[in-house]
């Protein structure tokens, strides 16, 4: 019993291994059958390297026979959702560095496409398949191909292509390839001028690629300017200092930085920090360069505006019994403010149109992005879609210097609306200020007139309505 | 920074013991204020004042002593230094040589602070009015008050509309400067300086500036000052008119020294020296 048993258990397991040999004989003939080398699509990006959903692409895919094998017929599975053109299929068929012509039809179905083999293709050749027109999803993704194959032992199943990052496609890329296909654009972009300096689409797509350089530059100067109104107001408060160390100090500051050109202050920071051990990422130190070059122009201007203030404001505050500290914050400063609004806006236009000098350093900023785009697509109207940028934020501004310009103008000439008047009877019920309010009235008068001559003369006349001591 | 260092002068001890004396010349004078009769002491007294810019020599030992609640105008041709000796009263300009003293205390040495605080009991109006172009007109009439007296602001505007009631301009309260014409601009002005409640009002050719149909608003209010706020007041001026009415006492002054001082009515119609009656004669 025990040995017919123990027979038993050795026969199990001999047929177990045999099968294991077996198994283990015939798995990796199967599996090296057919190799996939890659798969790759053709990029469609204007002015770059990505391959966009949704729009046309070429897909090549490449595989090798293996030993002892020969192929009859490939099927890959595209994703779902993609669509090709079967018929301008083109098959290659490489034996070595021999190119052999094997007569081929393609057949779709659904979203794959079959490739079979008017005769059978020898080990160790190389096959590659090239999808014509083809477009992906156009929602994008990570796309693998797959698919079968055929041997004269039957089908098997491909291993997976590498992905193929698609990008999706956006509303912008479909306005893209509208505007690709009308005659009109086709016409404008074929006249060498405007084909070159304002290509409707690449117009478009330069827009979304240069806008991160934009809010790029938009952030060093708003970032920068509160430092330079302050530092600006810390020299020119030192420029006007009683102590001549401290007003040679400011002027040094403000000559020497003015006097230079930002470009090469530019220069200095940023390949000069770095030698002496100091690494401050490229951002922070564009809007510290900024802030440093707008600070010595500022405190010229807010100087000036400072030394424009009459002396009788002086003496007035001072005669109410001011401290020169409250002078200066609640009759000077206020009023230097208004009047340098309209030339520290300029010069804020100058800070921001000026960022442009830190793409020769490397900062990610609005020139840079339109410099790389031109050189990738060949064309001038990144920069033409750069200007617009630029405009977008200094035209406004303009006319809001304008605008300020001729309010404050306008204040100092005496015009502009006035408050309604309350309860007129209350000045003149003062008995024994009848006479004045007579007076009153002829003012009023006399005022209108003079407003509506003032509108006339404006022009000629000088800006400071009232004499000073 | 063109402060030079002062003559010293004895003064301070010596005027109880002339008081008797300067009184008894006061009245020689006709200086005839309330005030001497209760044997007070002058609130300005101004003492071989001296002033220079550059080489020009403005002030020559200027004497002058003002009662408190007096009406004092100072009358002479331009550039006789009236202004400028106004404008030492409260130090917008140092004297280069001589005393100033407010109610005995010398002031020609005052600190910052001292200046500061020596200010608020003087106040100023200018022949430019000088108003704060950014305030409106009852904003230019608080900012003393809160600035300065530290008044709330409740409280300080308030004292701001009775002040522009006081000059006719309650109705313009927020009207700015540039929105007023002269003659209002230097109505807010007066409230301004008022609204402080100082013992002395300064007033530098407030009409000056102004077109002769604006002068009679602005008279009419000083005017009211003199008759009703008990204020003592130095005005420059050049209307003539508002000096004989007003004046307790008439000052005139030329090439930097003050030539004759009295009664309006005896210096406009009997002058004594032969400068002034060619001045007057002139302006008549």
């Amino acid at each position: 019993m025990r040995r017919s048993q123990n027979k038993r258990t050795t026969r199990l397991l001999a047929a177990l291994a045999i099968a294991l040999v077996a198994v283990l004989a015939l798995v990796p003939t199967s599996a090296v059958a057919m190799t996939t080398n890659k798969a790759t699509a053709r990029p469609n990006e204007d002015g770059g390297s990505g391959v966009i959903g949704g729009m046309d692409t070429r897909l090549t895919w490449e595989g090798t026979v293996e030993d002892g094998e020969e192929l009859t017929a490939i099927t890959l599975s595209l994703p779902d959702g993609a669509t090709f053109d079967h018929s301008t299929t083109r098959v290659t068929v490489l034996e070595g560095l021999k190119r052999v012509e094997i007569g081929n039809s393609t057949t779709p179905s659904g979203s794959s496409i079959t490739v079979k083999f008017d005769e059978a293709i020898p080990a160790d050749s190389l096959v590659r398949l090239e999808i014509t027109d083809m477009q992906f999803p156009s929602e994008g993704g990570d796309y693998a191909v797959s698919g079968t194959y055929e041997t004269a032992d039957g089908t098997r199943q491909l291993a997976d292509s590498p992905t193929i990052a698609i990008i999706a496609n956006t509303p912008l890329q479909a306005a893209v390839n509208w505007l690709d296909e009308q005659p009109a654009v086709q016409a404008w972009n074929s006249v060498p001028f405007l084909g070159m300096f304002l290509k409707p689409q690449l117009l478009l797509t330069s827009f979304s690629s240069l806008f991160p350089g934009w809010l790029v530059c938009l952030a060093i100067v708003i970032a920068a300017y509160p430092f330079a109104i302050l530092l600006g107001m810390v020299f020119a408060l030192l420029k006007i200092s009683k102590y001549k160390v401290v007003r040679a100090i400011a002027i040094i500051y403000i000559n020497i930085l003015r006097g230079t050109p930002l470009f090469l202050q530019i220069y200095i920071m940023f390949f000069g920090l770095p030698m002496i051990g100091i690494n401050i990422d490229n951002n922070v130190l564009g809007v510290i360069v900024m802030a440093i070059n707008s600070s010595a122009y500022l405190a010229e201007i807010f100087r000036a505006g400072i030394e424009s203030i009459p002396v009788g404001q002086y003496e007035a505050a001072s005669s109410l019994g001011m401290t020169h500290m409250q002078t200066m914050t609640n009759i000077i400063i206020p009023q230097t403010v208004r009047r340098v609004l309209p030339t520290v806006t300029s010069d804020f236009i100058t800070a921001y149109k000026d960022t442009s000098l830190l793409s020769s350093v490397g900062v990610m900023e609005l020139m840079m992005f339109s410099k790389n785009l031109t050189t990738v697509s060949g064309n001038i109207t990144p920069y033409m879609a750069a200007a617009i940028f630029y405009l977008i934020v200094t035209l406004p501004l303009i006319k809001i210097v304008g605008i300020v310009e001729s309010n404050i103008a306008r204040s100092e000439r005496g015009g502009g609306p006035r408050p309604k008047r309350k309860g007129a009877s209350e000045a003149t019920a003062e008995s024994d200020l009848t006479n004045s309010a007579t007076a009153v009235h002829a003012e009023t008068a006399d005022k209108k007139l003079e407003d509506a001559l003032a509108g006339v003369f404006a022009p000629f006349r000088p800006q400071t309505q009232t004499p000073e001591v | 920074m063109a402060r030079k260092s002062h003559e010293v002068i004895e003064v301070p001890d010596a005027l109880d013991a002339n008081k008797a004396a300067e009184i008894a010349f006061a009245h020689d004078q006709g200086l005839t204020s309330h005030a001497f009769t209760k044997g007070e002491h002058p609130i300005v007294r101004i003492e071989h004042l001296n002033k220079s810019f550059d080489e020009t020599k403005v002030l020559r030992d200027v004497n002058l002593d003002v009662w408190p609640g007096e009406v004092v105008v100072v009358l002479g041709p331009s550039g006789s230094g009236k202004s400028t000796m106004l404008r030492c009263i409260n130090l917008l300009e140092t004297p280069s040589a001589g005393h100033i003293l407010i109610h005995d205390n010398e002031i020609t040495h005052a600190s910052g602070s001292e200046v500061n605080k020596l200010r608020r009991d003087v106040g100023m109006v200018f022949q430019s009015f000088n108003l704060f172009p950014h305030l409106t007109a009852k904003e230019n009439v608080m900012i003393g008050q809160t600035k300065v007296l530290k008044k709330d602001k409740a409280e300080a505007e308030a004292e701001a509309m009775k002040q522009l009631e006081a000059v006719g301009l309650a109705d313009r309260a927020d009207f700015k400067p540039a929105q007023l014409s002269g003659g209002q601009q230097q109505r807010v002005a007066i409230a301004r300086a008022v609204a402080m409640h100082p013992e002395i009002i300064l007033f530098d050719e407030p009409t000056s500036a102004l077109d002769p149909e604006l002068v009679r608003g602005v008279l009419d209010v000083m005017r009211d000052l003199a008759e009703n706020s008990g204020m003592t007041m130095i005005v420059v001026t050049h209307e003539m008119g508002f000096a004989r009415d007003v004046a307790d006492r008439v000052v005139f002054m030329e090439g930097g020294v003050v030539v004759e001082q009295g009664l309006p009515a005896k210096v406009f119609d009997h002058p004594e020296n032969e400068r002034t009656a060619e001045f007057l004669g002139s302006i008549k």
